[in-house]
């Protein structure tokens, strides 16, 4: 009798255990029912308790101080504050989408399915890595406000002295060292590719100029981190014996995903006051705004 | 020894019988009352909107710490926010003249139309939530895994389209929140490398927030967007059925 070779397992359709079965008709639509009842009811009590927000009418010339985005989009604007700002709009969530979608792509394995942290080890990695993402991204942003070194100088009369002011933000990398002048204006590209833009402007002879601290601070830096940090907690978890499959490095990427996102959209909701300063939610206050003034991130 | 004989059929029964096995009841629908596993299964498969379901599920599905209906409860989001964006649309006009006067008198003279916006706005907000929780059941289950990869991936779609579906709908109530949250969210949109002045140009119809953006925003939150959803939707919940239902272990 022939028998087929198969290279990988190939995904079959589950036999059906009707024994263990029970008719949707009444058994989940009942469960619907309730949930839709109960998300009907608290919505309709939470709408008659809390007026939906309407502020005066729009006026292009009066900007309120903080200008903020909606809440869901708060984690890119606070973001924004720390890099280049095509990386944190746009280059960096569209990234993190297309990794999100590739998840299934990546890791293949049909076992750990259907069941909550079925696989050994998961609750395990899903909870350190939530903790790393939280407690990273908020050290992350302590540091570039310039937080922890205000603390460091204030409660131990420390501040590094002159030699270590660079060490304050990421910003103050590209101000406070010594960068030679040919460093901030680096010719790198014999032409101009400025085809796509449509501006027209400068000619095929217009040389393109990179001003490497900038680009360190804004590009370079913010990429290391965001892409070496995951990885350094997955090998170090790989090094643990935590993370021994795909899954599990999936695991450790999205939970610390999970927390970073919420603490970026915590912050950029609750503590980011006037100037995009970080405050306390209790001293968030929102003034009207100068007329005239555009909104600066 | 006592002969068991049928009862007489009550004042009740009579009516009964009148209301629900007559011509005209039976032409709607076709399957007795769901008091038998036959007819339970037949008014499932033979329902148009109960047929998203199969008519039998396993077992672990039906436990409300399963899945928590979060799935089911964002596509109930999407129903209810059609249903209060149809009430609002009857009083709201998209131009800049008239939006906020609109937006006032909604709020203040037309009949239940603070609680409309105020459940049109509490919704939106759970839908996001909704789906994100979503999205993190699916994963923690294990149930993006082959064979549902495609649906992994549709359902990342779906995500994008509900933040662009908030997102639109920001803009129309045209305050001080709505316009600068906007001016805020195409700059960002407007920051990206190449395409993005001409995509924050081609979203706000001009260089900033105006009278353009206003229309755009709306007739992409009203029709659009919601299209665009309910086409992702059902392939969303075709390919549910098709994959086999619910992940569970192999």
């Amino acid at each position: 009798m022939a028998t087929a070779v198969v290279a990988r397992p190939v995904a079959r359709p589950q036999a059906r255990a009707r024994d263990e079965e029970v008719l949707v008709w009444p058994d989940l639509v009942f469960v619907e029912f309730i949930a839709a009842m109960v998300f009907t009811i608290t919505l309709f009590f939470l709408s008659v308790v809390i007026n939906a927000p309407l502020l005066d009418q729009a006026n292009a010339d009066v900007t309120p101080n903080p200008s903020k985005a909606p809440w869901y989009l708060l984690n890119l604007q606070e973001l924004l504050l720390h890099m280049n700002p095509a990386m944190a709009g746009i280059i960096i969530p569209t990234v993190w989408l297309i990794i999100l979608g590739a998840f299934p792509y990546f890791d293949r394995e049909t076992d750990g399915q259907g069941a909550w942290f079925s696989t050994e080890g998961s609750v395990k990695i899903t909870i350190v890595a939530g903790i790393v993402g939280f407690v990273g991204t908020w050290l992350l942003i302590l540091w570039d406000s310039g937080k922890i070194a205000f603390l460091l100088h204030d409660w131990f009369k420390w501040s590094g002295g002159d030699q270590l002011r660079f060490l304050e933000n990421v910003r103050s990398m590209q101000s406070q060292l010594p960068w030679p002048d040919w460093s901030r204006d680096i010719t790198y590209l014999p032409f101009n590719l400025r085809i796509l833009d449509g501006s027209g402007s400068g000619g095929p002879t217009t040389f393109q100029h990179l001003d490497f601290p900038g680009w360190l601070v804004e590009q370079a830096i913010p990429i290391v981190a965001l892409m070496g940090l995951p990885c350094m907690m997955i090998y170090i978890m790989w090094r643990m014996g935590w993370v021994v499959n795909r899954r599990d490095a999936l695991l450790a990427l999205f939970s610390g995903f999970v927390t970073a996102y919420g603490v970026l959209t915590l912050t950029g909701t609750a503590f980011r006051g006037q100037g995009q300063e970080l405050v306390f939610p209790w001293e968030l206050k929102v003034s009207e705004g100068i007329p005239g003034q555009e909104p600066g991130h | 020894m006592a002969v068991e004989s049928p009862t007489k059929p009550t004042i009740a029964d009579k009516i009964y019988d009148k209301m629900f096995h007559n011509y005209v009841w039976k032409s709607i629908f076709r399957t007795g009352y769901p008091n038998t596993p036959r007819n339970q299964m037949l008014v499932v498969a033979t329902n148009v909107f109960l047929h998203l379901h199969p008519t039998r599920i396993h077992r672990t599905h039906v436990k409300i710490t399963h899945t928590y209906c979060l799935g089911g409860l964002s596509f109930f989001m999407f129903l209810g926010l059609t249903v209060t964006g149809i009430l609002l649309m009857f009083y709201y006009v998209p131009s800049v003249d008239r939006a906020y006067l609109d937006m006032q008198n909604i709020t203040t003279t037309v009949q239940f139309g603070q609680l409309m916006r105020n459940l049109h706005r509490w919704m939106a907000h759970a839908m996001v939530i909704l789906v994100f929780l979503h999205m993190m059941r699916v994963f923690y289950t294990g149930a993006y895994k082959p064979p549902r990869e495609f649906n992994w991936i549709v359902g990342v779609i779906l995500l994008v389209l509900t933040f662009l579906l908030s997102f639109t709908g920001y803009l129309l109530p045209w305050d001080q929140l709505a316009f600068w949250a906007i001016t805020v969210g195409t700059n960002i949109a407007g920051s990206a490398p190449v395409l993005g002045p001409k995509t924050r140009f081609w979203l706000l119809g001009g260089f900033e927030v105006g009278p353009q953006s206003l229309i755009r925003f709306y007739t992409l939150h009203v029709i659009g967007l919601p299209l665009l959803a309910a086409i992702f939707m059902a392939v969303h919940f075709w390919r549910i059925r098709r994959d086999g239902g619910l992940a569970r272990p192999l």
